[in-house]
């Protein structure tokens, strides 16, 4: 995924060493940026690797992908009542081009779902969803 | 396997019911928590000192573990708009680099067991964006560990919902009767009930289970 011309409100989950100091700066990077945008009123959608979401990258990305959804979990609860709202897009490699950057622009609309995991790609098929 | 069990935050709530558990199973249990009246090993596993101190109770005691229980966690709830960089680095530190940590430090024995205690708020928690988190990476960090370590060692989870612990007493009453109303079976639970859970996922007969998530919430997300 080389992403690309994403929205204001899209944060791109970074590809980061297997160490605990990176997965904390990652995961204090992507709070920073919600709380922003949440003080804004700007919808965010996290964009993550599909892959990451089963733990098949490694215990890093993992962390960070399944970290980021139940972000998007929380804070869509807490954005309800304002009609902000968060989402999560997981993508597979070799989605097409064009494709990320159309979803993302589509969940940072506002007015949509919120919460929600979204998925361009079939590899979540017949697996557990986390 | 190894009858050496490790378990962190066991002074008190679920992890002193998993420690009562695991003797009973004939296990030689480090328990491991930060209060300093504490009668096992004293540590914060946020720091080197506090896992340095862990890792030596266990070479101590044959050095191989046969049961993790990554049970340590802290709440400090704001709504995401209020909540600062400390409250929140405060949460991952504890309930997710500790766990990450002791982890990645200790040395398993063939058929070993890892369970990682999480929490229903994985699924979205209003002013919990720090703790949700926490305990959804530790989700990702269960399945990610399963597939690592597999077929040597397994790796699950359990997310508590509501349990009767000092951390949940620590709420008004109007509030614990609101959570109680929306809990199916009609009461919290009791760190024993966790304790159980916990005790068959890492036991023989769990043997088929690596990288599951098992709520025990009293049917709180229907």
């Amino acid at each position: 995924m080389t992403p690309l011309d994403l929205p204001p409100g899209a944060f791109l989950a970074a590809v980061v060493p297997d160490d605990w100091e990176s997965v904390r700066v990652e995961l204090t990077r992507a709070f920073e940026f919600t709380k922003q945008a949440a003080q804004e009123g700007v919808p965010v959608v996290y964009v993550v690797r599909s892959e990451d979401l089963f733990g098949r990258r490694g215990a890093c990305p993992a962390m960070i992908a399944c970290g980021l959804l139940s972000a998007a979990r929380t804070a869509g609860i807490e954005g309800l009542k304002s009609g902000w709202s968060v989402n999560i897009l997981a993508v597979d490699e070799g989605v097409v081009d064009g494709e990320v950057e159309r979803w993302a622009a589509r969940l940072t609309e506002g007015g949509g779902p919120t919460g929600e995991l979204v998925r361009l790609g079939g590899s979540h098929l017949g697996r557990l969803q986390p | 396997m190894s009858r050496l069990a490790v378990v962190t935050g066991a002074a008190r709530g679920i992890g002193a019911a998993m420690c009562g558990r695991l003797v009973t199973a004939g296990f030689d249990v480090v328990g491991v928590d930060v209060a300093a009246d504490f009668s096992g090993v004293v540590a914060d596993l946020t720091t080197d000192d506090g896992m340095a101190a862990v890792l030596e109770a266990v070479d101590s005691r044959g050095g191989v573990v046969g049961v993790l229980v990554n049970n340590a966690g802290i709440t400090d709830d704001a709504r995401l708009v209020n909540m600062s960089e400390e409250q929140f680095l405060r949460v991952i530190d504890v309930n997710l680099g500790a766990a990450y940590r002791l982890s990645r430090a200790l040395a398993f024995a063939d058929g070993a067991a890892i369970v990682n205690v999480a929490s229903r708020a994985y699924l979205g928690n209003f002013g919990q964006f720090n703790y949700s988190m926490s305990k959804g990476a530790l989700v990702g960090l269960t399945r990610a560990l399963a597939l690592e370590m597999a077929p040597r060692v397994r790796v699950n989870a359990v997310a508590p919902g509501l349990i009767g612990t000092e951390m949940t007493m620590a709420m008004s009453a109007e509030v614990r009767e609101k959570m109680v109303a929306a809990i199916p079976l009609g009461r919290m639970g009791r760190p024993e009930e966790v304790a159980e859970l916990i005790a068959f996922l890492a036991s023989e007969a769990a043997s088929f289970i690596t990288g599951e998530v098992i709520v025990i919430g009293g049917g709180r997300g229907l």
